[in-house]
């Protein structure tokens, strides 16, 4: 009972911190060093959480259409809502639009038409000035992780605060603290090709949770790493959702999607052809 | 202002990652400025020297034929008493064809039209200590009675008297044309300059295209992106101004001085003051020249 409720109270924040855009930064340090640790519950058995409040994420009739190939849309006619905390994963083919779908969520794409709505705000109206706001509320995971080379650990998910004008206090706080969440305190120092594959990606969902977004997306997280390893990364993720962070996850994993049971949202050739609460994969590959 | 050290770190490392190009866009950035600076100097100089010119003018005043001797010298005499006048001296009928002939040897045929006869009246010849006091003095001689008598033309006594305001109108020409010359050249200089901060610039962004799409990613600002760029280019162009600059003033202090030995009769000494504003015009020229360069390039190759 107690958990629902954090839970509720932290999806709520989450909600508002997407409306607030940048504006709700931390104040105090003390605020700063455990709002992260407070807010990760133990891992244990949990239910889905349920859809509730606005949603943080609505698509309404979104199509987009590539010169390139103006008669096969990248995304036809896809309305859906995404709430806050959700976890979700977004299944399908190569080509069936899963990129362009995640593209269009941090404004690297326009809609050609439809409206794409994150935290009440119309992205296809969105100013460009406004673009770097919205994207510090959505953190990004890759396949490739895109980690600098010449960066150490610490190095690399320190930019992502530096760049975005924190202070070097914030740094030195934030840094250390994500890092231990996601496993890794022990490799600070380390450059990008003295970890593995898992680790590489460990400090890649580092880097992309160190300024807490509200909203986590993941395109094909795991499309690099064994099994084993992928599971790991699930439960990171899992864990961070847990924290009241919205999850999408693009992939390919046919049996991760089926072992945890989770809103399944599924594209072929651009039509939204499922979407269902504790789906399957559910393509015959 | 913790960012302005960020974007100086990142742009000196860019300069260190493309020494040859960002090398080539400052010696071009160098040479536009030197020419300009040049040019700016060269300017500030012929307006000085058009200025003594114009007032070292000497007056010439033209006698009749038939002006008898004894009144000349009495004229000569009543100029040589007036205030500001250093010599006097007088040009006979054939002194004065002898002048002609000497500045006609380009077209002797001239002279072959003459027949033997000779036009060109004698004159007086005046020169001034004080050059501002032209006018006043040409005036005191025109009033002159005796002068009156024995000018050319005794109803039109000042149309005898010339002082040359035509030369000063015929150097003003050639400077012009030297103006144009040079305002075509700097705009040449100008558009090379622009091409090769451009180059660089693009070549920068390159480089650093990986931490780009991260910064975009994690959402920072434009301005945050761009910053290291345009300091590049305004690094750039401020390190070609000052080696600009310290080349115009190593002219200054060796071969102007050089000059002035070698041509004695003119002024080459332009003030301090005139020096420090062709100065601080090249660096804002300069900086102005870097920082569109840069804007080219971050609106071809930046999408942010």
């Amino acid at each position: 009972m107690a958990q629902d409720a954090s839970r509720a109270r932290a999806a709520r924040s989450s909600a508002r911190r997407t409306s607030a855009a940048h504006a709700s930064q931390p104040k105090s340090k003390a605020q700063l060093t455990s709002q992260l640790s407070q807010a990760l519950p133990v891992l244990g058995i949990d239910d889905v959480p349920a859809k509730m409040g606005t949603p943080v994420i609505t698509l309404e009739h979104v199509t987009k259409v590539y010169p390139a190939q103006p008669n096969r849309p990248a995304l036809s006619d896809v309305s859906l809502q995404i709430y806050a905390g959700e976890f979700l994963f977004l299944v399908g083919h190569s080509g069936s639009g899963k990129s362009t779908f995640i593209k269009l969520l941090t404004r690297e794409l326009k809609p050609t038409q439809g409206h794409i709505y994150v935290a009440d705000e119309d992205l296809s109206s969105m100013r460009n000035w406004r673009v770097p706001y919205l994207r510090r509320n959505i953190g990004c995971v890759f396949q490739d992780f895109k980690l600098l080379p010449n960066k150490t650990v610490f190095e690399n998910v320190a930019f992502a605060l530096e760049v975005i004008g924190k202070s070097k206090h914030v740094v030195k706080t934030q840094v250390p603290e994500v890092l231990r969440l996601v496993g890794l305190q022990e490799k600070l120092n380390k450059k990008p090709d003295q970890l593995s594959g898992g680790e590489q990606q460990r400090v890649s969902i580092a880097r992309a949770i160190v300024n807490r977004p509200p909203l986590l997306i993941c395109d094909e997280p795991t499309g690099n790493l064994d099994p084993q390893t992928s599971r790991g990364i699930m439960d990171l993720l899992e864990r961070i959702n847990r924290t009241g962070t919205t999850v999408l996850v693009a992939t390919h994993d046919r049996e991760m999607v089926d072992n945890m049971r989770r809103r399944v949202i599924a594209l072929d050739r651009g039509h939204l052809t499922r979407d269902q609460d504790r789906g399957v994969y559910g393509f015959d590959v | 202002m913790s960012s302005i050290g960020y974007f100086f770190k990142e742009s000196l490392q860019g300069f260190v990652r493309n020494l040859s190009t960002a090398l080539g866009s400052i010696v071009t950035i160098f040479l536009s400025l030197l020419i300009i600076g040049i040019f700016l100097v060269g300017g500030s100089m012929i307006e000085r020297l058009m200025s003594s010119v114009e007032s070292e003018v000497s007056i010439t005043c033209y006698v009749a034929d038939d002006a008898p001797d004894a009144k000349i010298q009495q004229v000569m005499g009543t100029i040589n008493g007036m205030s500001d006048v250093q010599s006097v001296g007088f040009t006979s009928k054939d002194q004065a064809l002898e002048n002609f002939r000497n500045s006609m040897t380009a077209n002797p045929e001239i002279l072959d039209q003459l027949d033997g006869n000779n036009p060109l009246p004698a004159s007086i010849d005046v020169e001034l200590t004080n050059p501002q006091s032209v006018s006043s003095v040409a005036a005191a001689i025109q009033a002159d009675p005796i002068y009156g008598q024995i000018c050319e033309d005794p109803n039109d006594v000042g149309d005898s008297i010339k002082y040359g305001q035509g030369t000063v109108e015929r150097l003003f020409q050639i400077t012009n044309y030297v103006r144009y010359i040079g305002i075509a050249l700097i705009a040449i200089l100008i558009f090379i300059a622009l091409v090769f901060i451009n180059n660089t610039i693009r070549l920068a962004i390159l480089a650093r295209r990986k931490e780009i799409a991260i910064m975009r990613l994690v959402g920072a600002s434009n301005g945050f992106i761009r910053g290291p760029f345009l300091m590049e280019g305004a690094l750039h162009a401020l390190i070609g101004s000052l080696l600009a600059i310290l080349v115009i003033q190593l002219l200054r202090m060796f071969a102007i001085p050089a000059l002035q030995n070698a041509i004695r009769f003119l002024d080459f000494s332009i003030s301090d003051s005139t020096y420090l504003f062709i100065y601080a015009m090249l660096v804002i020229f300069g900086l102005l020249i870097g920082l569109v360069g840069s804007m080219f390039a971050m609106r071809r190759y930046l999408k942010v």
